[in-house]
């Protein structure tokens, strides 16, 4: 029945690899065993794949066990929102953000709720601010628990049953979100000049009990994890990423702050009410993977500390602009800006472009993962592969943004 | 005539409960393995198929045996039949000289110990076998990988068989059980032999910590790849049958076997059926072990899993023999010099390990250079 | 020398009167765009010069690229970059205007790597050719995909479905 098999014609990433290896045996770096041409072969860890976090397809060129050159081929999850964008109105358009980083969704609505205020002069209420500060902070708290925990999976697929506590806390914040928007992770929440909903009652006590019994959750996690001899010999010291490579590629997040520095969007170039707020920015100064993991960790405890203080300083007022609801249709004057915003991986930003009608006539995001991937041909080569999964679950990738 | 009929008989009983007991424990460990990782995980595990979900191992067989057998044309065609046969052998074989109870004993090899250690690498050769057969460049690295593992770890679990040879004074297995009467367990004698043991048969089970060989999955083959179907099926039931076959070689060795309270209450044509209960129930206690361990800590990488071995536990090991021999030889009261021993070695080594490796990370760590442009 | 965020004390007038004073010849109508950005025009044939020596200015050295758009204005092609200077903390946007029919610029991948994707991804969606790009090809959709989705003559051909 299989004697009829035909080899599929290797498509434009593979024979770029495969040219690749032909150019390094003619340079004379090919084999070093007597009889073979060259060592490598070129394998395909598939857009379906459970070490590679969501459809991303890696084409590497392995020497036995170690990685000489990967190839990343993105695109499997494009879903054109940017085209998408020039024929929905600015309201029409605020839902199709959150599926962008998924993960964390409520705050790329806020990157482009924030690019749309800045264009049409919206000035948010008081009142919205910090509720879309405690929102966004508890979000970062699900997408670091997400991002910590399937990392630990790739570190032993079946086992630590981290990912699955992590996930159960996770519900927690999920719960919380819920009862607020209305949706577990495509929440639809920001407007124009304030937020959809207001707070419902006793919402802001069961956030205080998250507050309250979720640090205790964190030390588990590190009791579990940090201490473990196995955990810090795989991480400590592998897939560091220099700060000339930081600038270089434009990473940002925990991803340039494990390697010393300082870039947090919320605190060199603010927005909304953080100038008020007191946190710190996590810094590590390895920048390998273990570092990469500690931000995380510290991070969520600064993202308690953000909200805490948000619920104590949290005004009364309205929700919205205006004393109805906040306009549907917009139209922002002609002109293009740029707003930055920090999501948990980086930072998430949208370009938006207005011609004065109703509808935007270029938007464009700016993917923090986009600028993270392009690391990783430098940065897992020369790893086992072993290492690579690891590595690769440290940068915490979500293909929803990097293709939107 | 009659007595050769009889010992046919005899044998051919022994043989059936030998294989019986490796299929109804893979299929109880499977199950019981997913009910202890949903356990650990805070989930629940299956619990629909049959009252809660004992029948799932027997679903999941059912749906292996109809899966299609093919081979890959490339394949040897002796060898990749033969290598899943192959593989049940050291767990079926060990059963015969293990002592289920008092009177049910397939043969008192006088030499049982060292069989157990020679049995238990026909898994190894099944698995090279395996690795080889499949023309696949990666299975045989798999396999090879895997083989050097269950070879290196086998060392330290000889040389803590040896430790309860030179205690006992004999290889024969219903020895060691007799010696272990009145709760004089060997384990409680020699701790950190049996901790050395413990984690050698973790090893050569391709389990918990040390399970990279089967990981491999995560991008080129492990050594079963090419398998599918029932073939893979006898892979995968030898590593869950296994759990339980270690688990009661350590109970033998070193937890008294078949020994507790109300031995020869229940006794049944000269066979004492308590005693299969405590067998039982205390292997069980050691697989439960065997599972905790696997989901609680990150799996080693290959250097770290061949270092531990070579250069922590065999010469910690030859150490305990050479130590053990010269207590026994020159301490008059040889039990308490071995009780005393015994447990300063193996706190000492529970306690040291952990800070001198954590040590030994952190100066490395601080000698690494902080990352600058 | 670690690399930290700085800042901006003389204010954004003063740092884009410095631009453009001292790069006349290749940016013009310097422009501040509140509260950190300054906002450029650039002519294509100047914008590889320009960006080497925005790159290794020592007092506002623009060393990371941020992001790259093409944008398909009516009249021509517009590629946008938006780069970051650490000594500052401050952003500069740079508008180059191609033209419809051959959208080419110099690629300036070799003076910010991270452009190397940027790049790739206005190729594949506006059409921009970058001259000099080491690997310039789709990136996130099919090989073998016709036309560029986001210019405003974008028609849906049958060709990119045919799985329909």
């Amino acid at each position: 029945m299989y004697d009829h098999f035909e080899t599929p014609e290797p498509d434009e990433a593979v024979k770029l690899a495969l040219r690749r290896i032909e150019e390094s045996t003619a340079r004379g770096e090919g084999s070093d065993v007597a009889g073979l041409e060259f060592n490598e072969v070129v394998v395909n860890m598939g857009p379906q794949h459970p070490s590679t976090h969501g459809v991303l397809r890696l084409v590497v060129t392995l020497d036995g066990e170690l990685v000489k050159d990967v190839i990343p081929v993105i695109g499997y999850l494009h879903r054109c929102k940017e085209k998408i964008a020039e024929r929905r109105t600015y309201f029409q358009y605020i839902p199709i953000l959150d599926r962008t980083e998924y993960v964390a969704g409520i705050n790329c609505e806020w990157a482009y709720v924030l690019a749309v205020e800045k264009l049409a002069g919206i000035r948010p209420t008081r009142r919205a601010e910090f509720i879309r500060v405690i929102t966004a902070e508890l979000m970062r708290i699900a997408s670091h628990l997400v991002a910590v925990g399937t990392f630990t999976a790739d570190l032993s697929p079946l086992g630590t049953a981290m990912v699955f506590y992590m996930f159960r806390d996770r519900e927690d914040v999920l719960d919380l979100m819920e009862e607020l928007t209305g949706a577990r992770m495509m929440f639809n929440y920001f407007r124009f000049g304030g937020v959809r909903y207001d707070l419902p009652d006793g919402w802001v006590e069961k956030c205080r009990d998250f507050v309250r019994t979720f640090p205790a959750k964190i030390r588990e996690y590190e009791a579990l994890v940090d201490d473990n001899a196995i955990f810090l010999q795989r991480t400590q010291g592998k897939g560091v990423i220099t700060q000339q490579d930081v600038v270089d590629y434009g990473i940002t997040g925990p991803n340039a702050r494990a390697s010393g520095i300082p870039l947090d969007l919320r605190r060199t170039r603010p927005y909304s009410v953080y100038p008020e707020l007191d946190f710190d920015v996590c810094v590590e100064h390895h920048g390998d993977v273990f570092d990469r993991y500690r931000v995380r960790i510290r991070e969520m405890r600064e993202s308690l500390k953000i909200i805490e203080q948000c619920l104590d300083m949290l005004p009364r007022g309205p929700v919205q602009v205006g004393s109805l609801r906040a306009p549907y249709v917009i139209t922002p004057p002609p002109g293009s800006c740029y707003v930055g915003q920090e999501n948990p991986r980086g930072e998430f930003g949208t370009y938006i472009e207005s011609d004065g009608s109703r509808y935007p006539y270029r938007l464009k995001y700016r993917d923090p993962c986009f600028c993270n991937l392009q690391l990783f041909p430098k940065l897992l080569s020369g790893n086992k592969i072993a290492d690579a999964v690891a590595i690769s679950g440290s940068i915490d990738l979500v293909l929803g943004g990097i293709d939107r | 005539m009659i007595d050769i009929l009889l010992g046919i008989l005899r044998a051919v009983l022994f043989v059936v409960i030998a294989y019986v007991v490796v299929f109804v424990a893979a299929l109880v460990n499977i199950y019981f393995e997913r009910r202890a990782m949903a356990f650990i995980g805070d989930r629940l595990g299956p619990n629909r198929t049959g009252p809660q979900g004992v029948l799932q191992s027997v679903a999941d067989a059912f749906k292996m045996m109809g899966k299609e057998d093919f081979r890959p044309l490339a394949a040897d065609p002796v060898l990749f039949t033969l290598a899943p046969v192959t593989v049940m052998i050291g767990a079926v074989a060990i059963q015969l000289v293990l002592p289920y109870t008092d009177g049910l004993l397939a043969t008192d090899l006088n030499v049982g110990i060292i069989f157990l250690v020679a049995i238990s690498s026909f898994t190894t050769l099944a698995i090279l076998m395996g690795g080889w057969a499949s023309r696949n460049k990666y299975s045989l690295v798999g396999a090879l990988r895997a083989a050097a593992q269950m070879i290196s770890y086998e060392i330290p679990m000889l040389l803590a068989l040896l430790i309860v040879a030179m205690i006992v004074g004999s290889l024969r297995l219903d020895h060691v059980v007799a010696f272990q009467a009145h709760y004089e367990w060997i384990g409680f004698y020699a701790p950190f032999t049996f901790l050395m043991f413990y984690i050698a048969s973790i090893a050569e089970l391709n389990r918990g910590p040390f399970d990279l060989p089967e990981s491999e999955t995560e991008l080129v083959a492990g050594y079963s790849t090419e398998y599918s179907g029932m073939r893979f099926g006898m892979f995968f039931l030898n590593e869950y049958a296994g759990l339980t076959i270690m688990s009661m070689v350590a109970v033998t060795l070193f937890f008294g076997g078949w020994m507790g309270p109300w031995n020869g209450a229940v006794s049944l044509w000269g066979v004492d059926l308590v005693g299969v209960f405590w067998f039982v129930l205390k292997s069980y206690v050691l697989v439960f072990l065997l599972v905790w361990v696997r989901f609680s800590i990150p799996r080693l990488q290959a250097d770290q899993l061949m270092g531990f071995a070579w250069k922590i536990l065999i010469p910690l090991g030859l150490a305990n023999t050479l130590a053990t021999a010269a207590i026994i030889l020159w301490v008059p009261s040889w039990k308490w010099g071995l009780l005393v021993f015994g447990w300063v070695s193996f706190f000492a080594f529970v306690g040291l390990f952990d800070p001198l490796l954590k040590r030994r990370l952190r100066r490395e760590r601080e000698r690494r250079p902080v990352v600058s442009a | 020398m670690p690399v930290t965020v700085g800042s901006n004390p003389r204010g954004m007038d003063a740092l884009a009167a410095l631009l453009a004073e001292r790069f006349a010849g290749e940016l013009t109508d310097v422009r501040v765009q509140e509260p950190d950005t300054v906002v450029v025009r650039c002519a294509p044939e100047k914008l590889k010069d320009a960006a080497a020596r925005l790159k290794a200015d020592p007092e506002v050295g623009y060393e990371t690229l941020n992001w790259i758009a093409g944008v398909d204005q009516r009249t021509g092609i517009e590629a946008v970059y938006h780069v970051y200077s650490w000594k500052t903390n401050t952003w500069l946007q740079i508008h180059v205007d191609l033209s419809r029919e051959q959208p080419e610029v110099d690629t300036v991948s070799d003076v910010w790597p991270a452009a190397d994707w940027h790049e790739r991804e206005a190729w594949d969606m506006v059409g921009i050719r970058f001259l000099g790009h080491p690997d310039l090809r789709r990136i996130l959709l099919r090989d073998d995909f016709v036309g560029h989705p986001l210019r405003k003559d974008y028609v849906d051909l049958a060709e990119n479905h045919p799985h329909v």
